[in-house]
C-alpha cells in the first residue's frame, strides 16, 4: 500500500474510530458529486437529500429516519430484520441518531458493504458497525430487494 | 514609464482589511472542509459554526464563495441562499452538484 493510501486510510479511522484498517478498502476518489444516500440506490452523479434543492424522490422532505426508509421503499426495498447475504437480494442500511437518519451503505454480493462517506471517498468495509459510535450514529433499519436477474449471454 | 500613483492611507486599510477578510474566510472554509467533508448531508456541513461564521461575513463574501464554486464545486449553496435570498438552480438541476454550482456563477 503507498504511503498516500495509508495516509488517508488514517484519516479515514480518526473520522471513524471503529474502522480497523484491515476491514476496510478506499475504492474511490473523494468526490462532492454524490453522497451516501445516492450511492445506495445506484447513483452516481447527483446528491440526494431531503432539503429543498436537492434530489430526493418519493419521499417526505425531512431528515427523519422514517423519510428515508420511504425513499427506499419507493425504489422496491422493504424492511427486513438482518444484514446477513441473502442470494438474490439487495440489502442496504440506514444509519441514524436523534437528529434523524445519518447515512447509508449498500450489501455486496459477498456481504461486505459499499459506503460514500460524505464528500470523502466510497469504501468497501466488513461491518456495518465499522462506521457508527461517531457521526453516523447506530444502525437503524436493514431493507432489501431481489437483485435483477443476470441475463445469460 | 508611468509612475503609479501613490496610495493614501485609506487605500492601504482597504486593502488590508480586504486580504484580511479573505484569510479569514480561507481559515473558515479549510475548518469547515476538515471537520464536516465525511458527513452525508449538506445541511448538517451547513450547521457547523464554520459555516454558519462565514454566513454571518454577509454580502461581501458572495464573490469569495462564487470563486471556491468556479474552481471546485462543493455545498457553498446553503450559504449563498441564505445570504442573497436568491436561489438560481432550475428544478431539473437539483441535486446535480456541477449544474448547481454552475447556477450560480453563470
Amino acid at each position: 500500500m503507498s504511503g498516500r493510501r495509508r495516509t488517508l486510510k488514517k484519516h479515514l479511522m480518526r473520522l471513524f474510530p471503529r474502522l480497523r484498517a484491515g476491514s476496510f478498502q478506499i475504492t474511490s476518489r473523494p468526490t462532492p458529486l454524490y453522497n451516501c444516500i445516492a450511492f445506495a440506490a445506484g447513483v452516481v452523479d447527483e446528491w440526494w437529500e431531503y432539503r429543498r434543492g436537492y434530489t430526493w424522490p418519493n419521499a417526505g422532505r425531512n431528515p427523519s429516519l422514517d423519510e428515508a426508509i420511504e425513499l427506499f421503499a419507493g425504489l422496491g426495498f422493504a424492511v427486513c430484520d438482518n444484514d446477513l447475504p441473502e442470494t438474490h437480494w439487495e440489502k442496504i442500511a440506514i444509519y441514524g441518531d436523534h437528529a434523524g437518519y445519518t447515512h447509508a451503505a449498500r450489501q455486496l454480493e459477498s456481504g461486505r458493504w459499499l459506503s460514500k462517506l460524505g464528500k470523502l471517498q466510497d469504501i468497501e468495509h466488513k461491518r456495518l458497525v465499522d462506521l457508527t459510535g461517531g457521526d453516523y450514529g447506530d444502525v437503524k433499519q436493514i431493507m432489501r430487494r431481489r437483485r435483477p436477474v443476470k441475463s445469460v449471454g | 514609464m508611468r509612475k503609479r500613483p501613490r496610495e493614501t492611507n485609506s487605500e492601504n486599510v482597504t486593502v488590508a482589511n480586504a486580504m484580511e477578510f479573505q484569510s479569514r474566510f480561507k481559515d473558515l472554509a479549510r475548518r469547515w472542509h476538515k471537520e464536516t467533508s465525511h458527513l452525508s448531508l449538506a445541511s448538517r456541513m451547513a450547521s457547523h459554526s464554520a459555516y454558519e461564521q462565514i454566513i454571518e461575513m454577509g454580502w461581501a463574501v458572495v464573490p469569495l464563495l462564487l470563486d471556491e464554486l468556479r474552481r471546485k464545486p462543493d455545498h457553498w449553496f446553503i450559504a449563498l441562499e441564505r445570504i442573497t435570498g436568491a436561489n438560481p438552480v432550475p428544478a431539473e438541476c437539483e441535486g446535480k452538484i456541477e449544474k448547481m454550482a454552475a447556477a450560480w456563477v453563470k
